[in-house]
């Protein structure tokens, strides 16, 4: 391993080490690299800010959120699609209630979904470490207020043994304490997308937060290709209705016989 | 400190009882006299006999063939067993670990025949119990003293008196003289010991139907105390189910409580596993996770585990690579490990309803029943109008302010009127016009306003994200 004070100072002999073994030196300004895989986040430009170009496998990933809603799940739709067209995808106390028609909407196969509500913070990271020791799933999601840095060193360290894609959705207070994890994002909501600043990753810091447009959560507002009525097929609905309580007519009491 | 008597005569007693003096034969009063805290016990039988059929029942997880030899000991033919458990070191040490987990201190040896491993483990010294070929087994037998034939006790005086110390003596004399002038068995049993005779045993058959029952030594009176106990009839039903090839679907542990006057009902605690499973590590979690769930109203006393459903044994997978996903069986035994501790309304998979309310038509169902409803949406394409990913539990009353909803900012709509009229059949109906709203920080929302009398109220419910 060598290290470079200057590009013009490297010696003839290392120049030609490193000609020969390109990934035996590492400058500050390069992008770092994971050795495991990635899955492609699907949005280009933020694949660009990220080490190895996608969320990595095996490793804590910390979303800071300003709030919840604040275009996360947008953020990580394209991520969860191609995930949820093989594996399982956990959401483990997620602050509301999960939409499924909005799963459904997005792409995602809402069958693959598991939702997991923990009644404690201590169930809740229990789960996700069974969850990550297991192995059948493809990606959690964990939210969580307050974790110790001890319980996240020990996620950290039960992501690194699984290939599951874990994210941690955090509020942004959290931004300020120390973390293990190697990619930490804040998000801020925007006008049809979110504002990302990378805190922490593999590579050079990143400075500025940057605008990453997302998928309109409103159709545009031409007339949406709605198919002409045809009398064939009738306009209803099925519905899903309760079982009307069976009338007790005709019944006597038995005790007035 | 504890002694047990057989016919008012000592038989055994335990350390703390050999140092105040205590040793075998003495007479009650004898114990009493120099020992008065001491416990007596008489010798129980059917107690040791049961005790070596939970022992054999749950050593039949290691080979099929387990037979009961004389003076308490136990034959396995684990010949077909040694490349299964790792080689023999392996499983010796395995097969202590089960029977210390069953709360007995086992001798284990090892030998080409069954006569030469029971001498060996008889003879309680501190040698290698092991031999692995014949005639290293047979130059261990020739040092062994010739009491430990039990046939050849009764002779014991006149056999040193013509100079026999060790089998290797007994084995010099004229064999038709010995049989003459002492008991037969005694060179049935060097034969077969030294190999020369065949051996014929009677291998132990497991029950049809498993049930065990373990009486706690003391009153137990927190849940998580119980598991301790429990691993023994685990282990127990685990032997069982290897020898019959079969895998446990639900089993039920029984927690017993006070007998007699004032007799409780027993707790029952059933598992149901979604898999069936034979493996001890996960029986034991899901019971540990179940059993620190579980309050007890009463000291419980006695435990019973029953194998309520089983299903044959499946071959492990064949297919050469792992599946990226693992398989479908881990899944389940994820699934039961989280209802385990988190109970199964707190794992949950989607069972959408069709239906235009949006509360109602977002159902969920305990993961792991089973039965997924199909989505509505699969059997007919429709254009499904816009959903957020998050829905409030309860919607949230929204203020106004110049007549426009309010929620940390001023909500301008983006989108909307979605016109929900349903539900008149469950009560009051439901008449709603949903709009899709952004505040002043660019985070959207799901909302609505109700349309029933004259006041205009307003309602957050759902969260684009």
């Amino acid at each position: 391993m060598f290290i470079s004070t200057g590009t013009s100072s490297i010696s003839a002999a290392a120049q030609s080490v490193v000609a020969a073994l390109p990934h035996a030196l590492w400058r500050a300004d390069q992008m770092g690299s994971y050795q495991g895989v990635v899955t492609a986040s699907g949005h280009p430009s933020l694949d660009r800010e990220l080490p190895n170009g996608g969320w990595p496998h095996s490793a804590l990933i910390e979303l800071l959120l300003q709030q919840a809603g604040c275009g996360e799940m947008r953020l990580l739709q394209p991520a969860l699609m191609r995930i949820a067209s093989q594996r399982r995808i956990v959401l483990l106390q997620p602050p509301h209630l999960p939409q499924i028609a909005a799963w459904d909407g997005a792409g995602l196969a809402s069958g693959q979904l598991l939702w997991i509500k923990a009644a404690r913070s201590a169930d809740a990271l229990w789960s996700a470490e069974q969850v990550l020791r297991n192995g059948s799933c493809g990606a959690l999601l964990l939210w969580q207020s307050h974790v110790r840095g001890e319980a996240l060193r020990r996620l950290h360290l039960a992501a690194q043994a699984s290939d599951t894609l874990l994210w941690l959705l955090r509020p942004l207070s959290a931004a300020h304490e120390s973390s293990p994890s190697p990619l930490r994002l804040t998000l801020r909501p925007a006008r049809n997308g979110v504002e990302i600043q990378l805190l922490k990753r593999k590579g050079p810091q990143h400075e500025q937060a940057f605008y990453l447009p997302l998928a309109a959560t409103v159709a545009p507002a031409t007339a949406p290709a709605v198919p002409p009525p045809s009398f064939a097929v009738p306009d209803h609905d099925t519905l899903d209705r309760h079982t009307p309580a069976a009338a007790g007519a005709g019944n006597i009491a038995p005790a007035l016989v | 400190m504890l002694a047990v008597l057989e016919h008012d005569q000592v038989l055994a007693m335990t350390p703390a009882a050999a140092a105040s003096g205590v040793r075998p034969g003495m007479r009650r009063g004898g114990v009493l006299a120099l020992a008065p805290q001491a416990l007596l016990c008489e010798r129980d039988a059917a107690r040791e006999q049961g005790a070596r059929d939970d022992i054999a029942l749950a050593l039949l997880q290691y080979t099929p063939e387990v037979a009961h030899a004389e003076e308490d000991s136990l034959l396995l033919d684990i010949s077909a067993s040694l490349s299964a458990f790792g080689g023999r070191l392996a499983l010796c040490r395995r097969i202590r670990d089960s029977i210390q987990a069953l709360g007995f201190t086992p001798h284990i040896s090892m030998a080409p025949t069954a006569q030469g491993a029971w001498l060996l483990a008889r003879h309680r010294r501190r040698m290698p119990r092991r031999s692995l070929r014949l005639a290293s087994l047979q130059r261990r037998l020739d040092g062994l003293p010739f009491a430990i034939l039990p046939a050849a006790r009764a002779h014991q005086e006149w056999l040193a008196g013509i100079g026999c110390q060790t089998l290797a003596d007994l084995r010099k004399l004229p064999r038709a003289g010995l049989q003459r002038r002492s008991d037969k068995h005694i060179l049935d049993t060097l034969d077969r010991a030294y190999g020369s005779a065949p051996e014929i045993f009677e291998w132990v058959q497991p029950p049809q139907a498993f049930s065990a029952w373990l009486e706690l030594p003391d009153r137990i009176e927190h849940a998580e105390a119980v598991l301790f106990a429990a691993r023994r009839l685990v282990l127990q039903m685990i032997g069982w189910l290897v020898a019959q090839q079969l895998a446990v679907s639900r089993f039920l542990l029984s927690l017993e409580h006070e007998r007699g006057r004032q007799a409780i009902a027993p707790t029952p605690l059933e598992i149901a596993l979604g898999e069936p499973a034979w493996h001890e590590e996960h029986l034991l979690r899901l019971l540990k996770e179940r059993l620190g769930r579980l309050q007890l109203d009463a000291p419980v006393i006695a435990l019973r585990l029953q194998a309520t459903q089983v299903a044959p044994m499946l071959p492990p997978t064949a297919s050469l690579f792992p599946e990226p996903g693992g398989t479908p069986g881990a899944y389940a035994r994820l699934l039961e490990l989280l209802s385990a501790r988190l109970g199964s309304e707190n794992v949950l998979q989607p069972a959408a309803l069709a239906d235009h309310r949006p509360e109602v038509a977002n159902a969920w169902q305990a993961a792991g029943d089973g039965l997924c409803r199909q989505t509505p949406g699969d059997a007919l394409p429709r254009l499904q109008p816009q959903r957020p990913f998050w829905l409030l539990q309860q919607p949230l009353a929204l203020m106004l302010r110049k007549h426009r909803p309010f929620y940390g900012s001023p909500l301008r709509l983006l989108s909307g009127p979605e016109r929900i009229e349903c539900g008149w059949w469950d009560g009051p109906p439901t008449v709603r016009d949903y709009f899709v709203a952004e505040g002043e920080e660019a985070a959207c929302y799901w909302i609505y306003r109700e349309r029933d009398g004259d006041d205009i109220r307003w309602f957050l419910h759902g969260l684009f994200a």
